[in-house]
């Protein structure tokens, strides 16, 4: 009886003992995975190579290329986040950023944060720098055109189900004329359904 | 024997933890927040009160200027009570035979959505309008969920009075009119006068979004008010938000009986708020040629009786199946030796203590207050703390909260 009761002590210490230990795994960065049904690395990834795709399957493209004889240089301005959740969307624009500049398709401009620290560099080299290594003031690429966008969401909820609908919306402007000549949208719509019980 | 003791050194571990906490919240009445922050730093919360602990930590980060800080651990609070909103059966059974405080907490109503307005001034004052933003909807998300089953549970005048703040701030007069109206609604609903700014608010709004018609009917509703609008618009819009006081504590309400068979004493212990006659306060905004009075806007005291109310039926059925499972258990201890039983019925005694726990340390009220103006000082005084006076640079927007706990004035300004 002693053994017995010793035995089920061990199995039940040997249980509360593996939920307490931490695992990791690593994954695919590629991999789809859905905990909250929240927006996550994936709707990131999947929206911005859709939504650039798209862009650049357009006529705009072609007609800038035909007009003035060289690829447009695009900069992605602001992403604002209206939706109901926290989302960091400077890992949604570094995703439309990689996307623009690998299709090879569009000159790509730094942004205006970038800029200005690649400024100051240049102002220094001009007091500190060699003359034969010595970058120019006012040599820059201007953008032709600049992405903007923003991510909205409507949340229905019924008691512990959840439908979750996000809505990016982007356009490209003109620079030269504020004229737009894209706009792109793309829906992603969730069924969230949260247990009623837990342990 | 052992088990016996194991279960009243956990209860006498969990009911120093609530005492302590129910000490600090009356302590803060006293004393400045930072002091009460620190000594609530150095202790580390039971599992079962995590989002307590962090609802009052963070709520005094935010009294004491460490927005950062005081967002991380409301975030904490707001995840913990989202994953303890399904209900879980071995809490349940804890709280049936042994006592409540052995549930986690997963806070009431007015919690979940009071988390929000928190979270929504330490994102404004940490300068960051767009996640303030998002906290306001997540707000009205909560709202909509509670609102299922009564129309008032978990309704919060003030959650849509500072949405109505942030979308006006960030030029969205559509969102902003709306949520003027719903605060106006909950506020006529629980019969609370409207205050001043709150009118003003949906005059301006409704006169800005060009809505003829809803400008006229809040013009005929407040003719002073509408006459006061048209004059020539000030260079500053100041919002001012005023935290009196700490809401009450819960008490406990024991009753210990005799068994009908005498064999046994048995105990009971239920929750509850004492009334008491609470003396609002409220600051005053002036500025030379006006001097605004703060009007509440939300009466958190009373909310959180409210809450408590609604809890009753379940807290009751709880409370008789504990006694009843209690009497068994002392039964079964007496038939098998009387000294045992001696000592089951004490354990049983000790054991029941009531549920106490609450976001024990918010204010009493919020109030709100608006004023136009052209002077680059206004003065902020409240009977407690004295004056402030806070300058209003070139940006011509200001949110000020102050409270009656600290003489800390907090000024966000775009």
């Amino acid at each position: 009886m002693k053994k017995q009761s010793s035995f089920w002590l061990a199995i039940m210490a040997s249980l509360i003992l593996s939920a307490c230990s931490t695992s990791v795994e690593r994954l695919d960065a590629q991999q789809q995975i859905d905990l909250s049904g929240a927006w996550n690395d994936t709707d990131s990834q999947l929206v911005a190579r859709e939504m650039i795709e798209d862009s650049l399957s357009r006529a705009w493209i072609s007609k800038f290329v035909k007009s003035e004889g060289k690829d447009p240089a695009v900069i992605v301005g602001r992403v604002k986040n209206l939706s109901h959740e926290h989302i960091n969307t400077n890992t949604f624009i570094a995703n439309m950023e990689r996307e623009l500049i690998n299709s090879g398709e569009v000159q790509f401009v730094a942004s205006s944060a970038n800029r200005q620290e690649i400024r100051d560099e240049r102002a220094d080299q001009d007091l500190n720098a060699s003359e034969a290594t010595r970058k120019e003031m006012g040599q820059e690429y201007g953008a032709d055109f600049m992405m903007q966008g923003q991510i909205n969401t409507i949340i229905d909820v019924d008691g512990s189900t959840q439908v979750r609908f996000y809505q990016v919306n982007l356009e490209l402007i003109s620079i030269k004329d504020n004229r737009k000549v894209w706009i792109g949208e793309k829906k992603i719509k969730k069924l969230v359904k949260n247990s009623k019980l837990r342990g | 024997m052992h088990k016996i003791m194991f279960v009243l050194l956990c209860l006498l571990s969990g009911c120093a933890a609530q005492h302590n906490n129910i000490k600090l919240a009356n302590q803060l009445q006293q004393e400045p927040p930072e002091k009460i922050l620190s000594i609530l730093s150095e202790t580390e919360p039971d599992q079962s009160d995590f989002a307590q602990y962090y609802l009052n930590l963070g709520y005094l980060q935010l009294l004491s200027g460490e927005f950062e800080l005081s967002i991380d651990s409301l975030l904490k609070a707001k995840n913990e009570m989202l994953s303890l909103q399904a209900t879980s059966i071995s809490e349940n059974v804890a709280a049936g035979t042994v006592n409540e405080t052995f549930r986690r907490y997963s806070g009431y109503p007015t919690d979940r959505v009071m988390v929000h307005n928190m979270l929504a001034l330490g994102y404004l004052f940490n300068n960051s309008i767009d996640d303030a933003r998002v906290e306001m909807l997540q707000a009205d998300v909560a709202m909509k969920k509670l609102a299922e089953n009564d129309q008032l549970n978990g309704q919060l005048a003030s959650t849509h009075l500072l949405s109505a703040i942030i979308y006006e701030l960030l030029d969205e007069r559509s969102n902003a009119f709306i949520s003027y109206q719903l605060a106006e609604k909950i506020l006529k609903e629980r019969n609370i006068s409207l205050p001043k700014g709150l009118k003003l608010g949906l005059l301006r709004m409704s006169d800005k979004m060009g809505n003829d018609t809803q400008y006229q009917y809040y013009s005929q509703q407040y003719p002073a008010l509408s006459k006061q609008k048209q004059i020539k618009q000030k260079k500053h819009q100041v919002f001012g938000l005023y935290f009196d006081g700490v809401v009450s504590n819960k008490v406990q309400q024991s009753l210990a009986v005799p068994s009908f068979n005498g064999k046994q004493i048995v105990r009971v212990s239920m929750p509850t708020y004492a009334s008491i006659q609470r003396r609002t306060q409220h600051n005053q905004i002036n500025d030379d040629k006006q001097q605004i009075n703060s009007e509440v806007v939300e009466n958190v005291d009373k909310l959180v009786r409210e809450d408590l109310d609604k809890e009753y039926p379940s807290i009751l059925l709880l409370t008789t199946t504990r006694a009843i499972s209690k009497y068994q258990l002392v039964k079964e201890a007496q038939d098998k030796d009387p000294i045992l039983g001696l000592l089951a019925n004490l354990a049983t005694i000790f054991s029941e203590v009531a549920d106490l726990r609450s976001w024990n340390m918010l204010p009493a009220t919020i109030q709100f207050s608006y004023l136009e103006t052209d002077a680059d000082n206004i003065v902020v005084s409240t009977n407690h703390q004295g004056d402030s006076v806070v300058e209003l640079a070139a940006p011509n927007q200001h949110v000020i909260l102050s409270t009656g706990l600290s003489d800390k004035v907090f000024h966000y300004e775009q």
